[in-house]
């Protein structure tokens, strides 16, 4: 099947759920055409606009896959969320606790905590899974609460900023601040290191061995059992490099935007990475093209919302419709 | 026999998708007659009687039963018209009894008490008429299968069919239990049943039918009196034009020698005192002792269930041994998992394909070098070389003639037949030392599975071990040169090729041995 017939799904999915919520748009008496212009276009007219959905871009490649990653080996990674609130709070704690350390060592330092946090988050449901056959999805969902608790607590706690009217921790070591690519609207060099992680999975998961066991035991995990795969170590090897990356995403937040951990940060990276984790159909290597394409559309809904008053809201529901006319056309495929 | 047709289905076509699995198919059965229906895998049998049966709907064509066109709604539909069948996977509840299994679904008169004393006369009135011996308090669950498939036809029978389908019967059973099957087969149909005998089996059609209709590719090829016609006939009818039936294996009458083993010195796999008790507690496999030379072919007879698949886990390392030692090449491999053993000279071919051997969600590529991924010249260790993978696999695609256009076609999107070439080419391309395969023929049609013979015979002459574990008892005798009979996880007996005797087998395989052996009577119709 040629690359233009596969796509072609994907495009009729778009222009559906365009359509379909081009309707109801209408119905709320607002101007289709002009809310779509400004959803599609904001990212593209001014570097601003270009910058916040790279800036989006970032945790949304990141949290997806997380998602996919664990989803090659047919495990469910609902935790991503709490993975990366994880790895925001092992960022700051170490550009907290060693803030006067120079950038060269505090600036590593700081994102391999997040890395490691992140990881020991999708660890301990990977551990629970190993060991007791606890399902994941439960207990991935279940850490989030747990994150949220912790992240209350260490904004709260003894690093926080009482200056801050919301609950915040102090600022990182200057030195654990990620350079910047461009000052003026600010974008950090998290990116590139982003855009790398995307390919190494890629790479990892279509050309490694490792990839291919990982991949097997997805497919089928008795068969893959059989035939010299272990596959309850792959489950924990997903799990855990799927936190590890959300982790990333979290130390990204702090040490890239925020300079400080503050509660709330997670947004609904979650969600959406789910929702880009599922219309790639697990595929590593269409996850970027994805989360970029998700980024232009919350830019532009909040945009939107900004400029003509139509609330933002609108654009999950694009969001989540293209996800089901995606679906639908496996549906209507196999007939 | 009378010379009544009592039901006819006309030019029934039946389309599966992109494949048309009858075509314009015709079948006439005459009152008290047994007719065989006789045809490789995928030729369409199972496929016509589930028309007839009401299983499947049909496309076109006219069932016309007594003279009368009918339109079968589904099972109890047929029952309602008299047409009753016993399928291979018998579908019976095995903690109630033989009486309840029976009555099951039927209208019982004392409703609210069960007593079903009337129920059980009846019952055991049909046992008697045609020789079909089962205690009607046994549990399902403790019975042998010859037994349950007595249960079976007993089910048919109870609801008072006249026309009797019986899907591959003979499967798993001895062939003690085959020759009494047959004799209850011939006393039904003297007593009025039309009976249809879906077989791909010739011999056995040609000792108990009277006529024969051959099926393949979904086509009519002939119909024909057992007395009109010999043997070479329906063989050619059944393979048709392309295969080489001379040099076949599969049809092969001349005496092959078996395999001498005073010119090796070492067995390649060893397994001594081997036992193997389940997660709950069950032993699976008893002191098993075990050899299998380079240039032999050793085959495993057994009713389905007595430990094959634990022996075949157990020698690929899927599973720990409990006790006992494993040997492979001079060197202890007790303790050696499916890891290690694939990658150093094992290969596998699993019983059941679906679950144990295949990745549907994986593409034909990725399937072909499952277990051999690890190692060259399809990976260096750490990166798999796709390319060299594609051309192989490629190259594999056309020998093991697997029907796919590609290799990186979805291996989900291929049939049960392709789907079990891939687990042959995976098999035999490795070239490996010991090869266990367990029921590597199920779903070929014949020239495939003599091809797969052809594989295993060029194994033997290259000094490879194999261990054929096999449901299919002729299958064993025609090709391995040893058998050794499981019963219960025990091997009962080795015989060695010269002293091949089926009914010696089926003994062994009933757990009968020389020393407490009851006499056997061969009744053969």
């Amino acid at each position: 099947m040629t690359i233009a017939k596969k796509l072609l799904p994907y495009l009729l999915a778009v222009v559906a759920s365009f359509v379909a919520a081009g309707i109801f748009i209408s119905l709320m008496g607002f101007d289709v055409f002009k809310a779509y212009q400004t959803i599609l276009f904001t990212s593209f007219r001014t570097p601003n606009g270009f910058i916040q959905t790279l800036l989006k871009f970032i945790p949304l490649t990141l949290l997806a896959l997380a998602f996919t990653i664990p989803l090659n080996a047919g495990k469910f990674n609902i935790g991503g969320e709490g993975q990366m609130m994880a790895g925001g709070i092992g960022a700051a704690a170490m550009g907290i606790m060693f803030a006067d350390l120079p950038a060269i060592i505090l600036l590593p330092l700081v994102i391999l905590g997040g890395v490691v946090a992140g990881a020991l988050w999708g660890l301990i449901p990977a551990w629970l899974l190993y060991k007791f056959n606890i399902n994941e999805i439960l207990t991935t969902v279940l850490f989030n609460f747990v994150a949220f608790f912790l992240i209350d607590y260490v904004c709260t706690g003894p690093w926080r900023d009482p200056a801050a009217g919301h609950p915040t921790t102090v600022l990182i070591g200057r030195g654990g601040w990620l350079p910047m690519l461009v000052n003026n609207p600010p974008l950090h060099s998290g990116i590139i290191l982003a855009i790398l992680v995307a390919i190494g999975v890629y790479i990892y998961t279509s050309r490694t061995t490792g990839g291919y066991e990982l991949v097997a035991t997805g497919a089928n995990p008795r068969a893959a059992g059989v035939f010299g795969i272990n596959t309850r170590r792959m489950f924990v090897l997903s799990l855990v490099l799927g936190g590890a990356i959300a982790g990333l995403a979290g130390a990204f937040e702090v040490a890239g935007n925020q300079h400080r951990l503050i509660e709330g940060m997670q947004s609904n990276f979650l969600q959406l990475g789910l929702i880009i984790g599922l219309i790639s159909r697990g595929n590593n290597g269409a996850v970027p093209f994805v989360a970029f394409m998700i980024a232009v559309l919350e830019v532009g809904a909040s945009a939107m919302q900004r400029t003509m008053m139509i609330p933002v809201e609108m654009v999950f529901i694009v969001e989540a419709l293209i996800l089901l006319f995606v679906l639908l056309s496996d549906v209507v495929r196999r007939k | 026999m009378e010379d009544k047709t009592i039901l006819e289905l006309k030019n029934v076509r039946k389309v599966f998708g992109q494949i048309v699995a009858l075509d314009s198919v015709s079948f006439a059965l005459k009152r008290g007659e047994i007719h065989g229906l006789l045809g490789g895998n995928g030729a369409g049998k199972t496929t016509l009687m589930n028309i007839l049966y009401g299983l499947y709907r049909k496309d076109e064509g006219e069932i016309l039963l007594r003279d009368e066109t009918v339109n079968i709604q589904g099972p109890r539909d047929a029952i309602k018209h008299g047409i009753g069948m016993v399928h291979q996977h018998f579908l019976q509840i095995s903690n109630f009894t033989v009486l309840e299994n029976i009555v099951l679904g039927t209208d019982i008169k004392n409703k609210y008490t069960m007593k079903m004393d009337q129920e059980a006369e009846k019952v055991k009135e049909l046992c008697q008429r045609f020789g079909l011996n089962v205690n009607l308090n046994d549990m399902i669950s403790t019975l042998t299968v010859g037994a349950r498939q007595k249960v079976e036809i007993l089910k048919a029978l109870y609801r008072g069919v006249d026309i009797l389908i019986l899907d591959e019967p003979t499967t798993n059973l001895t062939p003690q239990e085959v020759d009494a099957l047959f004799v209850s087969l011939r006393v039904m149909v003297n007593d009025g049943l039309s009976i249809v005998f879906i077989t791909h089996k010739l011999r056995e059609v040609l000792s108990v039918c009277d006529r024969i209709t051959v099926l393949r590719e979904g086509k009519n090829i002939t119909t024909l009196d057992r007395k009109d016609a010999s043997e070479e006939v329906f063989v050619r009818a059944m393979v048709g034009e392309k295969m080489d039936i001379e040099n076949s294996i599969y049809f092969a009458t001349e005496v092959r020698q078996g395999f001498d083993r005073t010119t090796v010195e070492a067995p390649k796999l060893k397994l001594e005192n081997v036992n193997l008790i389940s997660q709950d507690g069950i032993p699976r496999l008893k002191d098993l002792n075990l050899e299998v030379f380079g240039g032999e072919i050793v085959g495993i007879a057994g009713v389905a269930g007595n430990g094959q698949r634990e022996l075949a886990e157990v020698v690929t390392g899927v599973v720990p041994i409990t006790n006992g030692k494993k040997t492979y090449m001079g060197d202890d491999v007790t303790s050696k998992t499916n890891v290690d053993l694939l990658s150093s000279g094992f290969s596998y071919i699993p019983e059941d394909r679906l679950s144990d051997g295949f990745l549907p969600k994986a593409t034909v590529a990725q399937n072909l070098i499952l277990g051999q991924h690890r190692i060259k010249p399809y990976s260096d260790g750490r990166f798999i070389n796709w390319k060299t993978v594609f051309s192989e696999s490629t190259k594999y695609i056309k020998e093991y003639n697997i029907k796919t256009n590609s290799p990186g076609d979805i291996g989900g999107n291929l049939s049960g037949g392709n789907i079990q070439r891939v687990m042959i080419a995976r098999a035999f391309s490795s070239d490996s030392q010991v090869m266990v395969a367990h029921n590597p023929t199920r779903g070929l049609d014949i020239p495939s599975m003599d091809f797969v013979y052809q594989k295993m015979l060029a194994r033997r002459e290259a000094k490879l071990a194999t261990l054929l574990i096999s449901e299919d008892l002729d299958e064993l005798m025609r090709i391995s040169d040893r058998i050794a009979v499981i019963f219960r996880g025990q091997i009962l007996g080795v015989l060695v090729r010269d002293e091949f005797d089926k009914y010696a087998i089926g003994r062994l395989m009933s757990g009968i041995t020389s020393e407490n052996q009851p006499t056997e009577e061969k009744n053969l119709p």
